[in-house]
């Protein structure tokens, strides 16, 4: 080995230049300190045996993208969250309101005119747990438990949900004009049972009316389209 | 200004202060405190109440030599940084430390390393450190440069300390959170003589676990420790003692953590 290395040194370095007789020696070469070779049947015997993960049931990458990691909500929003959640469903109309900047007397006049009509005022943050699209930041949230409408200029909103149903600030307005449910349902029934009661009084004045109004009825037909069509049925009465 | 509140600014005075809202010091108003800013939203802060920072927090000098009257010269006996570690595999007194994954010897260079490292990057007022490893006791020869070979076992060189695979080198407690003291223990176990990594008593727990789930969830039907215990092959000819107790797990100093 000494004279490959001297050999090589002396094909390589300029005339009279010698190398280092003695090669500088780091550390102890300890048996441990390297990768002991192994024997080729315990190389083969490892290969054999390595770890195979589990097969999953669908390639990952058919999956769905998992969700982003969800911080842990803390108590007092789940909280806040659990308020407003019990009184969307409690309350019948719901309006949402941009609050904007108003005196502190204003809001306290308008909470308490509004309270008159069983309309409560809430405030509530669109926190990034209460994340919602429809709530704008600030928002001011109106909640009757029966409907009833006053139009506010100082808390404009764009809608409100009525009974399930989402109305516009027009759809609004005009379901605040409407009479209340009873008089209106006491309209229609009063609408529908004025047709069978004229049926029942022309029934009752007898035959020889009805027919007088049947033969008017025909010559009025008659003198209508008489040019186009055809009499019909004259031979049948 | 709207219509009808140009109406209700007219309640006389004395009407409003009836008002029940504003009555409230600092209630906001009508009663209701409008959110002006957002929700603060504290982390609970950790439990340190069972921690006690010891007389001395800082890692205590470590001799170069030990005190022995008689200084022997050691056979090398390299099996002992060879396979996993049956002390110091778990905490005592801290909460983060440093773990070896795998077999090698520390010298006085590392332990000051450790020290200075370690004792310049914590607050002694509120946390702690304790070695792990005990000071070099073991020695290491080597002879003289330029020296012919043959003559004997040379002098000591120096004294080191023999370290496995799975044995934590220092611990680290205190008041602090594992983001605050991993920088500086992944600075030090760069530098030991062997990979080491800076872990907690949970991720610890968590490594262990998922070792574990890594052995039981394993697809090959062939494995190690099932080839050597029935000598499939004949294969115990290549293979020694150590593995059926290793398990093909480690080789030499060096720990295969890819294995099961």
């Amino acid at each position: 080995v000494w004279g490959s290395v001297a050999r090589t040194d002396a094909e390589c370095c300029p005339a009279g230049w010698l190398p280092a007789l003695q090669l500088l020696r780091h550390g102890s070469k300890a048996v441990t300190r390297h990768w002991k070779a192994m024997h080729f049947q315990r190389q083969k015997l490892l290969a054999l045996t390595e770890y195979l993960p589990p097969r999953p049931a669908l390639p990952p990458r058919c999956l769905p993208r998992p969700a982003p990691r969800q911080q842990q909500e803390d108590g007092y929003a789940r909280v806040l969250r659990a308020q407003l959640e019990a009184t969307l469903r409690a309350s019948r109309m719901v309006a949402v309101c941009q609050y904007n900047a108003m005196a502190d007397e204003d809001v306290a006049t308008l909470r308490h005119f509004l309270r008159r009509h069983d309309i409560h005022v809430k405030f509530v943050l669109n926190e990034g747990s209460l994340q919602d699209p429809a709530v704008p930041p600030r928002g001011a949230l109106q909640f009757p438990p029966r409907g009833a409408l006053q139009s506010q200029a100082q808390l404009p909103f764009p809608g409100a949900c009525i009974d399930d149903t989402i109305l516009s600030r027009q759809g609004v307005e005009s379901v605040a004009r409407l009479p209340p449910l009873e008089v209106s349902q006491g309209q229609t029934v009063a609408a529908l049972s004025v047709l069978p009661s004229q049926t029942c009084s022309l029934l009752q004045r007898g035959p020889a009316h009805l027919v007088a109004l049947l033969e008017q009825h025909m010559r009025h037909l008659r003198g209508a389209g008489g040019a186009v069509e055809p009499p019909p049925g004259t031979g049948n009465q | 200004m709207a219509a009808p509140l140009q109406h209700f600014r007219r309640v006389p005075a004395m009407w409003r202060w009836r008002l029940p809202g504003l009555l409230r010091a600092g209630g906001g108003p009508g009663g209701v405190a409008v959110p002006r800013a957002g929700l603060k939203k504290w982390r609970l802060p950790p439990d340190y109440s069972g921690i006690t920072i010891p007389e001395k927090p800082k890692l205590k000098f470590i001799d170069k030599v030990p005190a022995v009257p008689k200084v022997r010269r050691e056979p090398r006996r390299l099996r002992d940084i060879r396979g996993p570690s049956q002390v110091a595999t778990d905490f005592t007194q801290g909460q983060y430390g440093i773990l070896a994954l795998g077999g090698g010897y520390l010298h006085w260079g590392h332990f000051e390393m450790i020290r200075l490292t370690i004792g310049r990057s914590i607050d002694p007022k509120s946390m702690f450190a304790v070695w792990r490893v005990p000071a070099p006791y073991k020695s290491v020869t080597r002879k003289s440069l330029g020296h012919r070979m043959g003559g004997g076992k040379g002098p000591i060189d120096r004294y080191v300390t023999a370290v496995k695979t799975g044995r934590l080198v220092v611990e680290v407690g205190g008041r602090c959170e594992f983001g605050e003291v991993r920088p500086f223990l992944d600075r030090v176990a760069q530098k030991l003589p062997f990979p080491a990594v800076a872990v907690s008593r949970e991720s610890l727990q968590e490594m262990r676990r998922e070792e574990e789930q890594r052995r039981l969830d394993n697809q090959n039907p062939w494995t190690f420790e099932r080839v050597v215990t029935s000598n499939m092959l004949g294969m115990r000819k290549y293979l020694s003692p150590y593995d059926l107790k290793l398990k093909g797990r480690y080789w030499g100093k060096f720990f295969l953590k890819h294995r099961v």
